[in-house]
């Protein structure tokens, strides 16, 4: 379980151990999901190529999720 | 802003500005990045969030956006005379409290977001509240998303709609 660095009203975390933030900023949340959707759905990103994005991405960041 | 700058991708369809031509090829991608961005404004108090917007697009090396004014943040009050001074913003008299907390976050999460510490978001949390402070971030993300978009595609111009959208909207 992740504990957030500001004091967020969140229930129990989610299935990925993170708290669920959903409901505190709703209207982004649900525009990311629309891009998400809209990512899987077209399936024209590699996967292979995505995810070494996505971990060189998190290096650069110092993210070690 | 009906002027066109993109020119390394050939075969753009015509359009009013670089967003409306990307947009013209791939619409529900452009509309759900849109939206986004309708969204940090509804979830935002304008001036705060315009100042960070112009802020991070100098910091990004995107004079178009950071020229770029958007009419919600006018009506709030925000004038000319204080977004030219935001480079001083740390100094000048201009800026309030909650102001300079969220722009020292909003400088650290556009440079190194892993940098951001426990003291610069609570000086957030402390004038936004813990919630406020979560939209606020997460405003912050979806509009450096959008200018690093805008960025690396070429997209200089962008219609009014983009950071104006209808305040009908259901957000």
């Amino acid at each position: 379980m992740v504990t957030p660095r500001i004091d967020l009203p969140t229930g129990e975390p989610n299935r990925f151990g993170l708290p669920d933030t959903t409901g505190l900023a709703p209207a982004i949340t649900a525009a990311r999901a629309r891009i998400r959707k809209l990512a899987h759905r077209r399936g024209e990103l590699d996967p292979v190529t995505t995810e070494l994005v996505r971990i060189r991405n998190a290096r650069h960041q110092t993210c070690y999720f | 802003m009906g002027r066109v700058t993109t020119t390394w991708l050939p075969g753009l369809p015509a359009g009013d500005t670089d967003w409306d031509r990307f947009a013209a090829l791939w619409p529900e991608a452009f509309d759900a990045l849109a939206q986004l961005v309708a969204a940090a404004w509804a979830e935002s108090d304008p001036v705060l969030l315009e100042l960070c917007r112009v802020r991070m697009a100098t910091l990004l090396g995107s004079p178009a956006e950071a020229a770029r004014r958007t009419q919600r943040a006018r009506a709030a009050g925000l004038d000319d005379e204080k977004l030219a001074e935001l480079p001083a913003w740390p100094s000048s008299s201009r800026f309030t409290d909650a102001e300079r907390a969220c722009l020292a976050l909003a400088e650290q999460f556009v440079a190194d977001a892993n940098g951001v510490t426990d003291e610069v978001l609570a000086a957030v949390a402390g004038h936004l509240g813990p919630t406020g402070c979560y939209a606020f971030v997460e405003a912050l993300s979806a509009l450096e998303a959008f200018q690093r978009t805008c960025l690396t595609l070429g997209i200089e111009t962008v219609p009014e709609a983009v950071h104006s959208p209808n305040p009908e909207l259901p957000w």
